[in-house]
């Protein structure tokens, strides 16, 4: 006779879900309507059904080790139809800030960052006072005497310092990711047999991300995706502005700052604008709706109001400079460094480490083909 | 009021639940008087088809209860009537009974002569407005009192040809709505119950598509006296259907729709797919389900219809009933113990949809309290909730729920009289 599986339910693992954002998964029965409505399920392998199952039995070890939470885009098509209000959507989107604690490397950092309700004054002070300590070290805190009027923040902060945090500062943050990814790649691979190479299906998944192309088959989250699609390609945007700049800093040798006119700054202000009506949409969705939008858990909320400072302070340091005030610049660009620091350290312990997650999970199924529809 | 005649106990809705109370209370020697809002007794059950589990047609146990009705002294039957107003009085109920005009009085023959020049078509009330009759007729060929009854609604402007073709004197064209008021010991409200609505539920095709029906008017497409004679036929072809799909809880045990298990339609649903199986032995017949609930020796009906040829059980609940490119409908379900989503083509669909209490919507008079579904909940001095009304269940609890209720009543009366 074959071994009966045993399972291991977990209270403490529940009543973590309970407090992130799974308040109702208990009122679920089974009904499978969920599933039934869900448009980004597969016909073979559907959710979400059986991830709140699991949920309400605390099975976080089969959760993590789930494909389907990070399959899942949170449309709340489910939460709308589930005659239970146990708000499936919810419940898969607090099994996935459970999980990225789960595969964090080093654990306590993923245990600092889901704690956001508590830690994030911690989270936000920490990167700020960092750089105000070190500007004030090496002579940068005060505005230099007889700054030019066409000042640019290079004059209040050299590069080489940005260079010397930001550089290791990415690196650490690959490091972590990668072990993460590892971890939760060799998790997944369990669900079935894997065909071809991650990174001959990864170019098909990030085309597929760059149109929100799954997004779409929503209902209910419509006006989400505009502004998660929007804020993706603002993020694109600043990110390929940064570089181009290190390219016209170094090789053009250009003066910085660029006049408006210049492609980079076009290029960078299109991108902060595209940030800003992403957020904006976004803010004004978590606002609606709460069916809709989903609960508000205090992982969310810490991740998307770094988003919010990130934008927010960014898009002040370049209407300060062009205001002349540069008092009023160093303080908000010392701000700004700090935010987008929190927002680098904090990547794959935060929500943001979706995008590692759901990236791989999807090039998973492409590869086990679980995702293909039905002939 | 004389020391010799008792008050009477009032019993409002002649469904099996007030019929019960009625025949009970009066047969245990107390004076009756059974108001009913339609022109005939028999409320949603004589609607059925058949009951479960014996599967026999209501009509026979409804045709003695009648006789029983007609034919007890102390028992008065006041149709076409509402209660508008029921005040405490002297320990008891004063109530204001308001009565319909009373087009058709009883002088009427049956012999259809108006029915046969009458201009005016309007839909079935008795058949759920799945055929047409025309404004003058006999309610349904069961209905009691015996008479026909008359949609003055309905009539074209100045048409007088049934009342000229009546050579009984029989209709009366003018007839004025009434009113009495009535002394009662006690009141038993037994007003039942009405489907919810299937276009609440556009997603599974309900109000949407002409084959998505809902279970209560399975039961009158399956009944002789139906609108197709008791063949099974689709709405939108008249053919038989070859395969069909019942939605169990449909609206049901749903936050959004009815939050509530109605206690029945697991049954009702297993009824159907025996007769529709009796009648069409060759159909393939698909039942989506929650959980199935059949109470005590209910559950041999869950074994007799799980050995039919042809009948399949799918644990999940339907998320959706699109149309098929063939004129099928297409349902979505998660198969649960497979785990996988299925796509199932059927001819028909049955949602079984639940009981609405009739005391949720009506403006009542009866000073009771209701719980959040609308369900009345007992409570004010000498008014008394039977059947339905109180709490969704069969017919058999029904009847069960009433003769307790005529008990309670006959305390009352018993202690004012």
């Amino acid at each position: 006779m074959a071994a009966i599986p045993s399972l291991a339910p977990s209270l403490p693992a529940r009543e973590a879900l309970l407090r992130r954002g799974a308040a109702n998964v208990g009122r679920c029965y089974q009904c499978a309507t969920c599933s039934s409505v869900c448009e980004l399920a597969p016909a073979e392998a559907p959710f979400p059904r059986r991830l709140v199952l699991l949920a309400q039995w605390g099975l976080v070890d089969r959760l993590a080790a789930d494909p389907a939470v990070w399959l899942c885009h949170q449309c709340n098509d489910c939460t709308v139809r589930c005659p239970r209000d146990a708000r499936p959507g919810d419940v898969v989107g607090a099994v996935r800030s459970l999980v990225i604690e789960k595969l964090a490397f080093p654990g306590f950092l993923g245990r600092l960052v889901g704690a956001a309700r508590v830690s994030w004054p911690l989270l936000l002070a920490l990167p700020v006072l960092f750089w105000v300590a070190l500007l004030s070290w090496t002579g940068h805190l005060a505005v230099p005497a007889g700054i030019e009027a066409n000042w640019a923040y290079e004059d209040l902060v050299p590069h080489r310092y940005i260079y010397a945090v930001f550089f290791p500062v990415a690196a650490w943050v690959l490091l972590a990711a990668v072990v993460s990814g590892t971890r939760f790649w060799k998790l997944i691979g369990s669900s079935g047999q894997r065909q071809g190479s991650l990174l001959g299906n990864l170019l098909p998944v990030l085309t597929g991300v760059a149109t929100h192309d799954r997004f779409a088959k929503c209902t209910a989250a419509k006006p989400r995706r505009l502004g998660h699609l929007t804020l993706l390609w603002g993020f694109v945007g600043a990110a390929v502005t940064s570089g181009l700049l290190i390219v016209g800093i170094y090789v053009q040798h250009l003066e910085m700052p660029l006049a408006l006119a210049h492609p980079y700054k076009i290029l960078g202000n299109v991108s902060m604008a595209l940030l800003l009506v992403g957020i904006a949409l976004l803010v004004g969705n978590r606002l609606g709706d709460a069916k809709v939008a989903g609960a508000s858990s205090a992982f969310d909320t810490f991740f998307l109001s770094l988003v919010v400072l990130v934008v927010l302070t960014g898009t002040a340091v370049e209407l300060v400079r062009l205001a002349g005030d540069a008092d009023l610049g160093r303080t908000l660009y010392v701000l700004h460094l700090g935010v987008v620091m929190s927002l680098f350290l904090t990547f794959p312990y935060s929500k943001f480490a979706h995008m590692l997650y759901r990236t791989l999970a999807l090039v998973h199924a492409r590869m086990t083909g679980i995702d293909m529809p039905k002939q | 009021m004389s020391a010799t005649r008792p008050r009477p106990l009032l019993v409002v809705g002649a469904g099996i639940a007030g019929i019960t109370a009625t025949l009970e209370a009066a047969e245990a020697g107390h004076e009756v008087v059974l108001v009913e809002r339609e022109p005939a007794v028999g409320g949603r059950a004589i609607r059925s088809h058949h009951y479960f589990p014996k599967l026999c047609p209501p009509s026979c146990g409804m045709e003695l209860n009648t006789r029983r009705l007609e034919r007890n002294p102390r028992v008065r039957v006041i149709t076409g009537a509402t209660v508008t107003a029921c005040r405490e009085s002297n320990g008891g109920r004063e109530v204001t009974v308001a009565r319909t005009p009373a087009f058709v009085n009883d002088r009427c023959t049956l012999c259809g002569a108006c029915s046969a020049v009458c201009p005016a078509k309007v839909k079935d009330p008795f058949n759920l407005g799945m055929a047409e009759v025309p404004a003058i007729r006999l309610p349904h060929p069961y209905a009691w009192p015996k008479r026909f009854v008359l949609d003055r609604d309905a009539c074209p402007a100045g048409c007088r040809k049934c009342a000229e073709a009546c050579t009984y004197d029989a209709i009366d064209l003018d007839a004025k709505p009434t009113q009495e008021t009535i002394e009662a010991a006690a009141v038993v409200v037994a007003t039942g119950w009405n489907p919810y609505p299937i276009d609440k539920l556009p997603e599974l095709g309900g109000g949407v598509l002409a084959d998505v029906i809902a279970n209560v008017q399975m039961e009158r497409l399956a009944a002789p006296a139906g609108p197709t004679g008791g063949k099974i036929l689709r709405p939108s072809d008249g053919k038989p259907p070859t395969r069909v799909a019942f939605v169990q809880c449909a609206g049901s045990r749903d936050t959004n729709h009815l939050p509530y298990c109605s206690a029945v339609c697991c049954l009702a649903t297993l009824k159907q797919a025996i007769y529709v199986h009796e009648q069409l032995p060759e159909a393939e017949i698909t039942i989506f389900y929650i959980d199935r609930r059949t109470p005590g020796r209910n559950e041999d009906m869950l074994t007799r219809v799980a050995e039919l040829k042809g009948v399949h059980f799918v644990k999940g609940k339907v998320g959706s009933v699109v149309a098929g490119a063939d004129g099928s409908l297409v349902l979505k379900a998660e198969d649960v113990e497979l785990g996988r989503i299925v796509e199932t083509r059927v001819d028909l669909v049955v949602l079984a949809t639940g009981m609405v209490p009739n005391l949720k919507s009506d403006e009542t008079p009866f000073g009771l309290l209701r719980d959040e579904d609308g369900f009345g909940v007992e409570g004010a001095a000498g008014v008394i909730v039977a059947g339905v009304a109180r709490r969704p269940e069969d017919v058999a609890a029904t009847t069960r729920d009433a003769t307790g209720a005529a008990a309670k009543a006959c305390m009352v009366t018993g202690r004012s009289a």
